[in-house]
């Protein structure tokens, strides 16, 4: 139980960090979330994006901008702090505490990275394709587009996360 | 049909239920606390779409399933039927 209480002390202290560490953040910070998503992004998209210091990463027509708000730092924290929720009854020792923590963190950093990249993939696709019809302004589509594709990575990690902790009860009852 | 619905979408609301509390926590609660809420008019636009968004994604999604698998049943009660209906001709 102590050592549970103690995981879930050092989550709440590692989301109030990261969230503190996006906040002070200068884009040129966040090149470990934004190169591999502009790269990513480039592979997918076709279009090679150019880091332009302080600013971000450019599409080369310089029309589309990956940049600080664009990180998925947000995203990485809550699926970084579900992960930990969700495996925390696996947490009964020093080690598995440290085993816990480290996968979380590299499955909401992958996660983040994918499902960032997906976001902004679509967000291109969109704004190439205005939909002449809508009654949204693409703003708003753009607000709407982030919310399911960040809500719908949660609930897919959350998916995976539960079916990959089942995996090594299965193993040993047999199945 | 009704029922079913409804059902299905308590069961994913409840499923769904850590994902979204983490959602709502990374996108309303913190920035609330860190003071965001202070630009009213444009953080209530936002906070409008993040509150509303999932849950009507998560309805949508039911619905979706639930249709699915109405049509699916349907389809094998159909050729149930017409197997049965055969075979008795056959008799």
């Amino acid at each position: 139980m102590k050592t549970k209480l103690c995981a879930l002390a050092i989550v709440a202290a590692a989301v109030w960090g990261m969230k503190r560490y996006y906040a002070d953040a200068r884009v040129d910070d966040l090149w470990w979330i934004l190169s591999p998503t502009a790269w990513l992004v480039g592979v997918i998209t076709g279009r090679a994006f150019a880091f332009a210091p302080g600013e971000g990463y450019f599409a080369p027509d310089r029309l589309f901008l990956i940049e600080k708000s664009c990180a998925g730092i947000n995203f990485m924290i809550a699926a970084f702090g579900m992960s930990m929720f969700a495996r925390v009854h696996r947490v009964g020792s020093a080690v598995s505490c440290a085993r816990v923590l480290g996968t979380s963190l590299l499955a909401s950093y992958a996660a983040a990275v994918l499902v960032n990249t997906a976001r902004i993939a679509i967000a291109m696709w969109l704004a190439a394709h205005p939909m002449a019809l809508s009654a949204f302004t693409s703003a708003q589509i753009h607000r709407f587009e982030g919310i399911t594709v960040y809500f719908g990575g949660l609930v897919l990690l959350y998916e995976l996360v539960l079916r990959f902790d089942r995996r090594p009860a299965l193993a040993r009852s047999g199945r | 049909m009704n029922r079913a619905i409804p059902r299905a979408a308590a069961r994913a609301f409840r499923h769904a239920a850590l994902p979204l509390a983490w959602y709502y926590a990374v996108t309303l609660a913190l920035p609330i606390a860190n003071g965001a809420a202070q630009g009213v008019a444009a953080f209530a636009e936002h906070a409008l779409a993040v509150l509303v968004v999932p849950p009507v994604l998560i309805v949508l999604v039911c619905a979706a399933r639930e249709i699915v698998r109405l049509l699916r049943w349907r389809g094998t009660a159909r050729a149930a039927a017409r197997e049965l209906c055969d075979s008795r001709l056959q008799a």
